[in-house]
């Protein structure tokens, strides 16, 4: 049960009759009589809210920096009207709205209420309970109720970075030949012999060809395809380190407002791994569209995540749903286990895009010793956000705070060069940009490795 | 597609993360690829209703009429009335035993705030006992509240008993000073007032009571022998009877002083319901009080007299001018502001918790390092750092190899930029600075170079 405000007005009410009234004892009893017979007349009258039968339906994905409705059915087998408020309980980031829903059955019916979610972060969101009040006649007291009526919405990464496609996927048709402007195809895979027709490129012409039948025939070549790409992502506690902003705002903080002073002066961003998830989105668009297989891997210690063999048309939805429920972990990444399940996964030859930090210490310690294990067999790529903080902090003058801080600054790109230098030297592709770059970045080097025909 | 509700268990076929042309397949196919090890990755993800039927209709419309789904039904996890009193009928079962067993107690006992020494009073710390044994030895007992009624009752030949817990002001001490007959003072310690009841004896220190002997040739305390005694011990005046020693000094002092006896006590104990019964107190405590035929034994009054400071003018308290209608009225406020804490107190639903990932910018560890070289004033890292950074940008501008010599850098820059050499190589390869403003001024002078290099 429940009470309510005009409960309290009343009993307030009731002191001032018992102030003027001639036997004061005798109103007080009044009073008190009449509170309690209301309120319980008011129990007894209110819709039941035991019986009630909810159900949902409604969206059960939705991309981050979106809405999605969950609807709620609420039917009333009882006798009596249900009257009062449902609140739709949901996690914080969950961003439910409104908090409080009118709720009006009649007896026997059924309503539909509809509640707005906009997450503000990826994930599972589930519902947690539905609870109702049912007021009574005279708005004294309240039955009330608690439904459980699961619902889970996955809130998928927003793949902010498919903004790049279109660009990319034309640097491919111009790779594959198909340019309207018949330049020669680059690649390294025979394709195809077709009649010359001017403008070709006379190196082009097989003349083997040509002399076999009467027409001049050129060769054309195409990219390789049906290579494979294993997108392999860390999640230790190296990615959970938020760089950039945030484009799209996050819990507890609204568009636009600049920042809170504890954390000076920058809100904290997103952490490396979802910049990372948004590159290999993209990255794994792409590769998809050229033909090749791509394959994901999510290891920290133990595998988070794997796909293998999503068709080409179904590997983003695949990725997405995969992706959204990880999160960082507050652990030091196994780079050991990494490259076993990698190298026991990937049988054939392939482009394994390692998506961590350029982090020295942990490189050192983990994955640099290994990298020749990895590198005999595949090619590597390894992929990493670094913080325009940082970059920030470098150009800091006019203070000795301020130059301390840049010295710092400069000493971590310095780190960050030296390593990438050592992994070149190992055979390795660094691709090492700011969180805005970084997945067209993974997707033109993805190009070039193809237009080299190192796939 | 959205218009109607997906099927709970099927993919949405229209939200889907790809780029126009790549249609997502349901979750439920995408789950096939997934090797067993994946740890579940969306297996729960679209599973609403607790296993409702997942092919049922889709959302029915209001008033539809479609027999409610019996899966449905209970989703209700509201505690029922049944599932209240299992919950509390323990509790509510130890708290009835635990109120049980304070009423049996409270009632075999009588209440445990006895009056202390009261002749009246049965409980372990009143004295009822010892005036009943005096009563049927002939004594008369006469229970007063007052130094009046007391003064009232005095004679030569009577017994005025004062016990410690009798508050006295100075004027009520002077009546009883002043009243004839023996003295009887029980509980004498320095924490009340006793003006001159018992001249000549003092309060020397605290005496834990217990079993005492007499050793002294009082014949009251010599025939009881043994006895609970002791409160406090006293430095007797001359010629006085001293027994119950502790540490040679008596707990109970005797003498006679203008015509009369007055006897001190450290402690009543040995007179109460308890102790009456051991050793030889009720002998002790028949011989010192019933020594005359009359046993005035004064008491704190049954109850406290009104402080006269409330009564108004027409003594009439402050209490007794304020209308009952006010009273009422206030505690008809009192019972709204417990309603309005009901309504406000009582939550709509559970506070929801939700676990957060950790928010740790990446940058926190480069600001670590600067105010550790601020805190070490480490202008040698820092100048190093910056010089190295300089270097790292200037080298492929100037078109010289990676691993270049300095002399082959210096000699480059300052062709480049037109400056002396000393004064480059001092820049760039010089000692660390001196103090702060001298890093500000190097990183500053770097600048200056590198923006040389680049516009030259």
């Amino acid at each position: 049960m429940a009470l309510t405000g005009r409960a309290g007005l009343l009993a307030a009410l009731g002191a001032v009759v018992v102030l003027v009234a001639p036997r004061p004892d005798l109103a007080f009893g009044g009073v008190c009589l009449l509170l309690v017979a209301l309120v319980l007349a008011d129990l007894a009258l209110a819709g039941g809210v035991r019986p009630l039968r909810l159900r949902r339906s409604g969206d059960v994905a939705v991309r981050l920096g979106q809405s999605a409705r969950v609807e709620l059915i609420v039917e009333n087998p009882g006798p009596r009207r249900v009257r009062g408020v449902l609140r739709d309980a949901w996690p914080p980031s969950a961003g439910a709205s409104p908090r409080h829903l009118a709720l009006d059955v009649p007896a026997g019916e059924r309503r539909r209420l509809v509640t707005t979610l906009t997450p503000t972060r990826r994930g599972d969101r589930e519902a947690v309970t539905v609870t109702v009040r049912a007021l009574g006649p005279f708005g004294l007291a309240a039955r009330q109720g608690t439904h459980a009526v699961p619902w889970s919405v996955r809130v998928l990464p927003p793949f902010l970075s498919r903004k790049h496609l279109p660009s990319r996927l034309a640097r491919l048709r111009e790779l594959e030949g198909r340019h309207p402007a018949l330049v020669r195809g680059q690649g390294t895979e025979f394709d195809s012999l077709r009649e010359y027709v001017v403008g070709d490129d006379v190196r082009s012409i097989d003349w083997r060809a040509t002399a076999r039948r009467r027409d001049v025939v050129v060769r054309t070549w195409r990219p390789e395809r049906d290579r494979r790409v294993l997108i392999v992502l860390d999640t230790g506690r190296t990615s959970a380190g938020r760089v950039g902003a945030a484009p799209i705002p996050q819990a507890g903080q609204a568009a636009g407002t600049p920042a809170d002073p504890a954390t000076g002066g920058t809100p904290p961003g997103w952490p490396r791994l979802d910049w990372s998830m948004d590159a290999a989105l993209l990255l794994g668009a792409l590769a998809a569209r050229a033909g090749d297989r791509v394959d994901f891997l999510a290891y920290d210690r133990e595998v988070r995540a794997w796909v293998s063999g999503a068709g080409r048309t179904e590997l983003l939805s695949v990725l997405v749903n995969v992706m959204a429920p990880i999160e960082a972990e507050l652990i030091e990444a196994d780079s050991a286990g990494m490259v076993a399940a990698v190298l026991a996964r990937a049988k054939r030859r392939c482009l394994v895009v390692v998506l961590t930090d350029l982090n020295s210490a942990s490189l050192e310690e983990g994955l640099l010793p290994l990298l020749p294990q990895l590198s005999s067999r595949h090619l590597v790529l390894l992929a990493a956000v670094s913080d325009p903080q940082v970059a920030a902090m470098a150009r800091g003058r006019g203070t000795p705070e301020r130059v301390y801080d840049a010295a710092a600054a400069e000493r971590l790109a310095a780190d960050r060069r030296a390593i990438t230098a050592r992994l070149r030297r190992n055979g390795v592709e660094v691709v090492d940009a700011l969180p805005d770059d970084i997945a067209p970045a993974l997707a033109d080097a993805y190009l070039a490795l193809k237009a080299a025909g190192r796939l | 597609m959205s218009g109607t509700g997906p099927v709970p268990g099927d993919g949405r076929t229209d939200e889907g993360p790809a780029s126009g042309d790549t249609p997502p397949a349901s979750p439920g196919t995408a789950l096939a690829s997934p090797s067993p090890d994946a740890p579940a990755p969306h297996a729960d993800a679209p599973a609403p209703g607790p296993a409702p039927a997942p092919g049922s209709a889709p959302a029915p419309a209001p008033g539809s009429g479609s027999a409610p789904d019996p899966a449905q039904a209970g989703t209700s996890v509201s505690p029922t009335a049944r599932g209240i009193w299992r919950g509390w009928r323990a509790a509510l079962v130890v708290a009835a035993i635990v109120v049980a067993a304070a009423l049996v107690g409270a009632l075999l006992t009588g209440g445990d705030q006895g009056r202390s020494l009261d002749p009246a009073d049965s409980t372990l710390t009143g004295s009822r006992a010892l005036a009943e044994l005096l009563r049927d030895a002939g004594v008369r007992v006469e229970r007063v509240t007052d130094p009046a009624a007391a003064g009232a009752l005095a004679s030569d030949d009577s017994l005025l008993l004062v016990t410690g817990s009798v508050p006295l002001d100075s004027e009520e001490l002077r009546q009883l000073e002043q009243l004839p007959g023996d003295r009887l003072l029980v509980g004498f310690d320095a924490s009340w007032a006793w003006g001159d009841l018992a001249p000549g004896v003092r309060v020397e220190e605290q005496a834990r009571p217990r079993s005492r002997e007499p050793d002294c040739p009082l014949p009251a305390a010599a025939k009881a022998g043994s006895a609970y005694i002791g409160g406090s011990s006293f430095a007797a005046p001359a010629g006085a009877a001293r027994c119950y020693l502790a540490d040679d000094a008596p707990t109970l002092v005797s003498y006679r002083q203008g015509g009369r006896t007055i006897t001190v006590t450290g402690s009543g104990e040995f007179m109460t319901n308890m102790r009456l019964a051991e050793d030889g107190n009720a002998a002790l405590a028949m011989n010192l009080a019933g020594a005359r035929p009359t046993l005035i034994w004064l008491v704190a009054p049954d109850v406290p007299e009104e402080s006269p400071a409330t009564a108004g003018p027409q003594g009439r308290s402050l209490e007794e001018l304020i209308p009952a209608g006010v009273t009422w009225a206030l505690v008809q406020l009192a019972v709204a502001v417990v309603v309005v804490a009901l309504w406000r107190g009582r939550r709509l639903g559970p506070v929801v918790a939700e676990r957060l990932p950790v928010v740790v910018r990446a940058a926190e560890t480069v600001e670590g390092r600067g105010r550790l070289y601020r805190a070490r004033r480490a202008r040698g890292q820092a100048a190093a750092a910056l010089r190295a950074a300089v270097l790292n940008r200037l080298i492929p501008r100037l078109g010289l190899p990676v691993d270049a010599g300095r002399d082959a850098v210096i000699s480059a820059v300052a062709a480049r930029t037109g400056q002396d050499a000393h004064g480059v190589a001092a820049l760039l390869y010089g000692p660390p600075p001196a103090d702060d403003p001298g890093l500000v001024a190097l990183a500053a002078y770097l600048d200056t170079l590198e923006r040389q290099v680049k516009d030259s």
